[in-house]
């Protein structure tokens, strides 16, 4: 038997879709779990208790850095940017990822969408 | 809605966050949920509806694991994931080092610890082996000093007996050099002979040796400055007076001039041109001590004494060690073989004085150290390196201890690496690289303490022949030696913490509330056990520190077989200044004459030795013991000495008389021999009348006296044989002045000094010493050892007393509620107080207990190097186990009243 789909996807590739998801802009963690689930149409959703330790841990790791910020008529939250770390990171994993896939379509004969 | 921030930090109870960090996440979390919430909410449910949700899904999380995993390894400083094991041996260990680096960064208090407990230890060792390597294994700078041999004359019946080897005289070793086929260069060198340097109306003396020509090429030894001897130069007798000076006299005797090539010296009374400086740290072939200047051979006869100024031309005076070189590929026993054949040739040659002579060859560093020196280094380096062994030994089961206490804290962070799945002997690879590290820092900083140690113990040498001692270099070894034993160090206290931690059981560490982590019973036995073994080793090395300072302390009141109250004595050397013999004997009659006029002298006499510096001479032939051969003959110390000796030193007369005016050259030669001599040939018999001969000597003495026997060469020796013989019969031009005083000598030697200048102002009085001196000098080696058992001994007890501070302190922390229970019941401070006192002192107890046992066996051992105390004299075993109990009760008594006044309320609090 399988391991479900989430904690698969979970193990590989969270980093990444994390890392992503900031490239273009410093979020907040319940939009970064909205935006996950959204994109996924709803096949991949974020858990308090695994988002934020994950957060946490590229943060550990100067992947990203999370800042409180208070705008105006909002709550005072905790945005997250990519470092300079993060973007090479980033970088390097898309680009393992795209092998990846590109080795596991070459493969099983899936196409791309 | 619910309060949030309550729920959450619910949820991040036993986590054990800093405090400034925990609020930030409820913040961030509170805040996620509260969207969540509304977002809910907004959708269309109810309130409550929107509330349970939320709530459910936080509390199927397993937010605390996760969270305890990152925050943890935040705290921890992980080392990445994906590279836990990246396979490559050099890469893993240099992340391992990055690591442990970090670690010891973050606990700068047990890191410093541990270091300066470490370094000590390697300190001592490294102060030790840099003695025992400038004095045995590496003693001398010279050019592969494994060609390079060293040729005395022994008995030829007994080649292989390193106990009677005598130099070779000139005209010996000059055969030696053209006949043999072994060497490619043989040169020669005198032991050490005192010389009267002359700077104006100045003068001091200085240490020679006379030295062939190629000395210093066969040695391989280039000059500082200047040039060595020309082969031109050591040809004629007399007839080149140049010198080359060490540059510790060039440094220290004359300020390390620049110009001082060319320049000229008085030696005795000679000018001699320096023209060249030796390197620094070349101290002829002497280990320990060495000249401050070599004079070539054929001014032998200007710089020698009177007895041996026919060295060049008499092949019965001994004069020369020989240093030859090795032909490449010739073997020592090809060497001993070759050149006894020459010995052979040369004993049918010259059978008057080579008879029974053969030659003995051995490598030239166990010719650097006296022959009857080396014993006795050898096992004293061997002892001090066990004594400063367990030294280190104590410094590396406190470090164990600090470990197995970090290890304890450490569990938690273990349990997650391990967790994470971190292999077991990759664990130990890393912990034992913070162990190492360790090892190595303190490796660094204890080669500075061992050199400084070094430097102290310099300036413990007499200063008025210091820059005769040859100095403690560092070289390749040591640096070696002391990496060798850094690492080592670093495995031997860091393996047993390591394993243990290893083994450290996941789930139940993960558990466990970080205060009261790792109070295992097991991790306090074995911390208990180290410390049980450093207060027995601590005590061992305390009491043989006692018993060897007691051992000198009656060695100072031993009798030495003369009087050394009241008695000063000074050294001329007249014979230097280039007196004639009839202006010498007219100068010590007029010495005796007029100082015996001086108040507050009892009585004054000449001898040629210096108690307690005589050595005892072979080629003595006793009537009635005639032997087959010369060499076969009797050993005695021989002294020369003037009427009224025996008076004057106070040594007691048992038979016959004392020398008279008339025992003068032309009546029957007669000697005085001691009690020991007499029993040994002529037991039974009455001495007196019986004859002997002297080494070197034809006619037959007359004993006309036996007194009782006195040390020689060293306090508390063995009884050996003595032959007095009178000045009047067996001239000398250099020799030692005893005056014994009614009163402190020291109040009168200027009077004395005064009197001999009126005689002769340009004549040299040096190295005026009074008998206590003397016992001091004597025992100057003694004292240094004990000094160094000493301080060997409080290093370990500071050690150990350190460590015991260290796990008394801990268990009480540890024990704090406990204590606040017991406190909390009624338990007084003083009840408290003596819970852990005797919890400490038990432990203690059973260390001393040990460690007698140890001591009583070990001195047995040492017994024979003891003088006037038994090995298991009681004072010594009281006085080290007392000092030991006292500093333990101590660093036992601190934490035990920081326990005794704990608020209960606070210590069960902070549980």
């Amino acid at each position: 038997m399988g391991m479900p789909l989430e904690q698969e996807w979970k193990k590989g590739s969270a980093e990444l879709l994390i890392l992503s998801l900031l490239k273009d802009q410093p979020r907040h963690g319940y939009d970064i779990g909205k935006l996950i689930e959204s994109r996924s149409g709803g096949k991949l959703r974020f858990h308090i208790a695994s988002l934020y330790p994950l957060l946490y841990r590229l943060e550990n790791r100067g992947w990203i850095q999370g800042r409180w910020v208070e705008k105006p008529n909002q709550r005072r939250r905790r945005y997250y940017r990519l470092t300079a770390q993060g973007q090479k990171t980033l970088a390097q994993q898309r680009h393992s990822w795209k092998e990846f896939v590109g080795a596991v379509s070459r493969i099983t004969g899936v196409q791309h969408a | 809605m619910p309060d949030w921030k309550q729920e959450i930090s619910k949820q991040l109870v036993g986590l054990n966050l800093p405090p400034s960090r925990e609020q930030e996440i409820i913040e961030e979390l509170s805040i996620h949920l509260e969207d969540l919430y509304e977002e809910i909410v907004a959708e269309g449910a109810t309130p409550e509806e929107a509330s349970r949700e939320v709530l459910s899904s936080l509390s199927h999380s397993d937010l605390l694991a996760e969270l305890r995993v990152t925050e943890r390894m935040a705290l921890i400083d992980p080392i990445p994931e994906g590279v836990v094991n990246s396979g490559h041996l050099l890469a893993d260990l240099w992340l391992d080092f990055r690591y442990a680096a970090r670690m010891l960064r973050k606990t700068p208090g047990f890191t410093t610890a541990a270091v300066l407990t470490l370094a000590l230890g390697i300190g001592a060792n490294t102060a030790v082996f840099t003695i025992v390597n400038s004095l045995l294994l590496n003693p001398l700078p010279v050019e592969h000093a494994s060609q390079l041999l060293a040729m005395n004359s022994a008995v030829s019946k007994n080649t292989r007996e390193p106990v009677d080897l005598r130099p070779i005289s000139f005209l010996n070793l000059k055969d030696y050099r053209e006949k043999n086929h072994v060497f490619s260069s043989l040169a020669g060198y005198s032991s050490l002979t005192t010389l009267t340097i002359s700077t104006g109306p100045e003068s001091q003396r200085l240490f020679a040796e006379v030295v062939t020509g190629n000395y210093f090429d066969t040695l391989g030894i280039r000059p500082l400055i200047g040039r060595f001897f020309l082969a031109d130069e050591d040809v004629t007798p007399g007839a080149i007076p140049v010198v080359v000076i060490g540059y510790a006299a060039w440094q220290g005797r004359f300020g390390g001039a620049s110009d001082i090539l060319r320049r000229t010296i008085k030696l005795n009374n000679v000018a001699f041109t320096i023209i060249g400086v030796a390197p620094q740290g070349f101290k002829g072939v002497n280990a320990i001590f060495g000249p401050d200047l070599w004079v070539p051979s054929m001014m032998a006869e200007q710089v020698l004494t009177a007895q041996q100024h026919n060295a060049l031309v008499d092949r019965a005076i001994l004069t020369f060690t020989g240093a030859g070189r090795l032909k490449p590929g010739v073997s020592l026993a090809h060497a001993q073989v070759d050149l006894k054949t020459v010995a052979d040739a040369l004993e049918k040659e010259y059978p008057d004085t080579n008879q029974g002579q053969t030659v003995s060859l051995k490598p030239i560093t166990e010719a650097a150290i006296p022959t009857n020196q080396r014993q006795g280094l050898l096992l004293g380096s061997v002892f001090l390196m066990a004594i400063v062994g367990l030294v280190l030994l104590i410094a590396c089961s406190n470090v164990a201890n600090l470990l197995l206490a970090r290890a304890a804290a450490r569990r938690q962070e273990i349990a997650v690496r391990m967790a994470l799945g971190a292999g077991r002997w990759r664990l130990v690879r890393q912990l034992l690289t913070e162990s190492v590290l360790l090892g190595l820092l303190s490796g660094i900083l204890g080669f500075f303490f061992g050199y400084e140690g070094c430097q102290l113990l310099a300036l413990f040498r007499p200063a008025e022949v210091a820059q005769n001692f040859v100095d403690p270099h560092l070289n390749a070894n040591v640096f070696v030696f002391v990496l060798v034993v850094a690492l080592f160090t670093g495995l031997i206290f860091g393996i047993a913490p390591a394993l243990r931690s290893s083994r450290t059981p996941i789930v139940e560490a993960l558990k466990e509330e970080t205060r009261t982590a790792g109070r295992s019973a097991r991790h306090i036995t074995l911390a208990n056990a180290l410390l049980m073994g450093q207060v027995a080793v601590s005590l061992v090395l305390l009491v043989t520190a006692a018993l060897f300072l007691r051992s000198v302390q009656r060695e100072y009141t031993m009798d030495p077989g003369f009087e050394t109250k009241n008695l000063a004595m000074f050294m001329l050397y007249p014979g230097q200044q280039g007196y004639d013999r009839t202006r010498t004997e007219h100068f010590y009659k007029d010495v005796r004459d007029r100082l015996a006029t001086v108040p507050g002298v009892a009585s004054l006499s000449w001898a040629t030795n210096l108690p307690l510096w005589q050595r005892a001479e072979t080629g003595i032939a006793a009537e009635g013991h005639e032997k087959r051969n010369k060499s076969e003959a009797i050993s005695s110390v021989i002294n020369t000495i003037d009427l009224e000796y025996f008076s004057t030193m106070g040594i007691p007369f048992l038979a016959g008389r004392d020398f008279t005016e008339d025992d003068r050259q032309g009546a029957t030669p007669v000697a005085i021999i001691n009690d020991t001599m007499a029993s040994r040939y002529w037991l039974d018999q009455n001495p007196l009348g019986k004859r002997l001969q002297l080494p070197g000597q034809t006619e037959l003495r007359q004993i006309v006296g036996v007194v009782k026997t006195a040390d020689y060469q060293t306090l508390g020796e063995a009884h050996q044989s003595c032959v007095y013989v009178p000045l009047r019969q067996n001239y000398s031009d250099a020799m030692v002045l005893y005056v014994r005083s009614e009163r402190n000598p020291e109040q009168i030697i200027s009077a004395l000094q005064g009197e001999i200048r009126n005689i002769d102002p340009t004549l040299p009085i040096n190295d005026i010493r009074t008998g206590t001196k003397l016992i001091e000098q004597a025992l100057w080696g003694a004292k240094i050892g004990v000094g160094l058992l000493g301080v060997f001994g409080f290093l370990a007890l500071g050690l150990a007393s350190i460590g015991l501070y260290g796990i008394m302190a801990y268990s009480v922390n540890q024990r704090q509620r406990e204590i606040g229970i017991r406190m909390a019941l009624g338990a007084g401070q003083s009840s408290v107080l003596s819970l852990i006192l005797r919890q400490g002192m038990t432990l203690v107890l059973s260390g001393v207990g040990l460690g007698l046992i140890l001591s009583v066996l070990l001195g047995r051992a040492l017994s024979k190097f003891l003088y006037g105390i038994g090995a298991s004299d009681l004072p010594s075993f009281a006085g080290a186990s007392l000092v030991l109990l006292f500093v333990a009760m101590v660093a036992c008594y601190l934490p035990a009243r920081r326990a005794s006044r704990l608020d209960p309320l606070v210590a069960l609090r902070e549980n």
